[in-house]
């Protein structure tokens, strides 16, 4: 007999399921968005707004240095706010996030990641950046800026730049803790696709010169609130443009095309058909780029003129340095076509324009650093290349060449980043016209420097005609490029707007990226595949080709 | 008579596997953020340096006149500081081994360290007698110490968050990367604080 009652028997009814929690949607899920996927569509259409702005700064810069014996076009009021958002616009505001955005998009996707590392950190980047942005023409919008005449604008600029920087270090943050931390297992650091590696050594770069920057920037706002007595500069705004250029200089405008490099080494290897030559060598290179262009140590502010032997002789053998890794990848890219069956899609067209322009910019930047070397100007007049337009063109090709670069990944990753792919034959176009633009547009520069134009816009003392000459041909360069950047925006919109399923794999890619569906579900993945070398897709395709045959 | 049915267990089953090792999202991070926050705070210090050595080779005083910049609150600072990097790896240390008694009781003397050299800075500003406009030398010194101040409100603010996760039982032997993150940048304000006190106090 028993002592204890039997245990009420179990219910066999199945349980039923919870009801699902509502996600939010529209606006809703784009704001509080944690994921990097849409946390990387706010930089990149961030970045495209933008680009709107910059491309009608250029082009009125430009058309004003037509005729250079007067300011018939933008006018001397509005001459400082033109010429200083051109180059702080084009840099921080339009090619820097898109960057960014690209990069939080596709890390986490390349590395096998279920999600960027600090999403929440990553959504406030994202957000705090689109503010400052706003503040930044805000404030040119009242005659701000680093050279404008209104000194609450002026103030308004630097804080709100400082703000745009913040966020981007926070975001750098962000992507290069999702490469080095959140790696699928088996996929060893030597073994990281080089778009990632390439994002986590400019990672690295950047916040090695974002922060400086933002010192900069900082000191520069207590200069003009407090400085009336001499400041810490020597008071007044003027020296407030003096802070920030030398980013645009080199070795720091190297920096911006870290990322170019690793698109350029993602795509050859894929529209090759076969594996990137000396995988773990040109991780060694593009981190010997990204090393070459640490440039926070050449900044004016840090005594340069007082010791030149300290910062000359490794400028000029830094402007020299950075050809070689450059060199080295531009072989493994050779090798890497001569060793598959080369195809010719658009990101490949990309790629080619991305690198040919960034070999002339690294080439003409070196020759800028040979001092002997003078401006074709009769008499005393004549003075080193750099700080003329020679210099500003070193910067236009790099800047443009990495544009070109991240138009192509863009058009590359478009079923991962828009759910559609791009039509391809526009996208040739738009490649060959972002070759075509960089030309017209970069190439006069380099001679008008030589001919003894000044990076700034000032009267000119000799060679007037020819120079104008030049002018007139890089202006209709920008109009190319205008052309370029709206086909761009097109082909972007084109893709979004598509409802043809691209495909999980559309051009037989080599990495994780391509290991989940178009666009990637939360989470990315639901399984993967296993991971013994850089190429984990590309071995899959072959381990199974094998067995099939 | 109910008879308990024993469940038999193979001699073959073999332990437990171990757990899933845990990314160091927050220690990279936090690397990370220290790094850039020093370089902020270290490129200041460049440009005061900058600033003074101007002044000096001009035949000028660095500071206004009547001024004297005071070197006890820079050297208890020092003091205190150093004293608080032993109690951070003690929190470390105690987590680690799930004593949670010396673990409170260090992060208490760590942020009271951390208290102390913001009072001690006050003082220094209050014994200072300059304005921030006095010079541009005066400006960047406070602009440096502001700066590393900020560092050590924002190292106080994360070990008091990884202090809360403590309390609640998230953080334990098994996982104290959280506190040894805040740890990490712990050490790093303190490291930039001694290039900060030879930079003004010892080579003024």
């Amino acid at each position: 007999m028993t002592v204890t009652e039997d245990a009420p028997a179990a219910s066999t009814a199945p349980l039923e399921p919870a009801a699902p929690a509502l996600a939010p949607a529209g606006l809703a899920a784009t704001l509080g968005a944690g994921d990097h996927k849409v946390v990387g569509r706010i930089w990149i259409i961030s970045s495209l707004v933008q680009l709107v702005l910059v491309g009608l700064a250029a082009l009125l810069m430009a058309a004003e240095k037509i005729d250079t014996g007067s300011l018939d076009v933008v006018g001397d009021d509005w001459l400082a706010q033109v010429f200083t958002y051109r180059s702080i616009g084009g840099a921080f505001l339009f090619l820097l996030p898109l960057t960014i955005g690209i990069a939080t998009a596709i890390v986490p996707l390349q590395i096998g990641a279920a999600t960027i590392a600090f999403p929440r950190a990553a959504s406030l980047a994202a957000w705090t950046h689109v503010i400052g942005s706003g503040l930044v023409v805000g404030a040119y919008a009242i005659g701000g800026g680093p050279l404008g005449s209104d000194t609450d604008g002026v103030r308004l600029f630097l804080v709100a730049f400082a703000l745009v920087l913040v966020a981007q270090a926070l975001a750098w943050i962000c992507i290069a803790t999702t490469v080095i931390a959140l790696r699928a297992p088996g996929l060893h650091l030597t073994r990281t696709p080089l778009f990632s590696w390439s994002a986590l050594v400019a990672g690295g770069v950047w916040l090695l010169t974002l922060p400086v920057l933002v010192t900069m920037t900082t000191l520069t706002y207590l200069d003009i609130r407090y400085g009336d007595a001499g400041g810490i500069f020597g008071g007044g705004a003027g020296s407030a443009y003096d802070r920030i250029s030398w980013v645009f200089t080199q070795p720091t405008v190297y920096a911006f095309a870290i990322p170019a490099l690793g698109v350029i080494s993602s795509v050859v290897p894929v529209f090759a058909g076969t594996r990137h030559q000396r995988h773990r060598l040109a991780l060694g290179l593009i981190g010997a780029f990204g090393a070459l262009s640490i440039g926070a140590w050449a900044m004016p502010s840090f005594g340069t003129e007082r010791q030149p032997w300290l910062y000359e002789i490794p400028w000029i053998a830094v402007s020299f340095a950075i050809l070689l890794p450059f060199f080295g990848l531009l072989g493994l890219w050779a090798l890497t076509l001569k060793a598959g069956h080369p195809t010719a899609g658009s990101p490949l067209l990309f790629a080619g324009v991305a690198g040919l322009m960034l070999l002339v910019g690294l080439l003409a930047g070196a020759v800028q650093a040979v001092e002997p070397l003078e401006t074709l100007v009769d008499g005393d007049a004549a003075a080193s290349l750099f700080g003329t337009t020679w210099t500003t063109s070193v910067a236009s090709y790099i800047v443009l060449a990495t544009a070109a670069a991240l138009m192509g990944a863009a058009v590359y990753w478009a079923p991962k980043i828009v759910g559609g792919m791009c039509p391809e034959v526009p996208a040739k176009g738009v490649a060959l016209l972002m070759l075509a633009g960089t030309v017209l547009w970069s190439f006069p520069d380099l001679l008008a420097g030589l001919f003894g134009q000044a990076a700034t816009p000032s009267t000119l003392v000799d060679n007037e005609s020819t120079i104008e000459a030049l002018n007139i041909v890089s202006t209709l360069g920008g109009a190319v490029l205008t052309l370029a950047a709206a086909g761009f925006v097109a082909l972007l919109i084109r893709g979004a707007a598509s409802r043809e399923v691209p495909g999980d794999d559309p051009w037989s890619g080599h990495t994780l990226e391509w290991a989940t569906s178009s666009p990637p579900p939360p989470g990315n993945f639901t399984t993967l595949p296993e991971i013994t070398s850089e190429a984990p897709l590309y071995d899959a395709r072959h381990r199974t080709e094998e067995v099939s045959a | 008579m109910a008879t308990a049915t024993a469940t038999a267990v193979s001699p073959l089953v073999t332990a437990p596997a171990p757990p899933v090792r845990r990314p160091r999202v927050l220690l990279v991070g936090a690397a990370l953020a220290s790094g850039a926050s020093a370089l902020v705070v270290l490129s200041a210090l460049a440009v005061y340096l900058q600033v003074r050595g101007d002044r000096i080779e001009g035949g000028t005083t660095t500071l206004p006149e009547g001024v004297v910049l005071p070197l006890t609150p820079g050297n208890m600072g020092l003091l205190t500081l150093s004293m608080s990097v032993i109690t951070m790896a003690w929190v470390v240390h105690a987590l680690r081994n799930d004593d949670r008694t010396h673990a409170y009781l260090a992060l208490g003397l760590t942020l009271l360290f951390g208290a102390a050299f913001l009072n001690s800075t006050a003082y220094l500003y209050q014994q200072l007698l300059m304005g921030f406009d006095a010079s541009a030398t005066a400006a960047l010194l406070y602009i440096v110490t502001g700066a590393h101040l900020v560092m050590v409100v924002a190292a106080m603010l994360f070990v008091s968050v990884m202090a809360f996760q403590a309390f609640g039982g998230q953080l334990t032997g098994r996982d104290a990367e959280g506190m040894s993150a805040a740890a990490l940048y712990w050490y790093v304000t303190v490291a930039v604080y001694v290039v900060v006190w030879y930079g003004i106090y010892i080579t003024k």
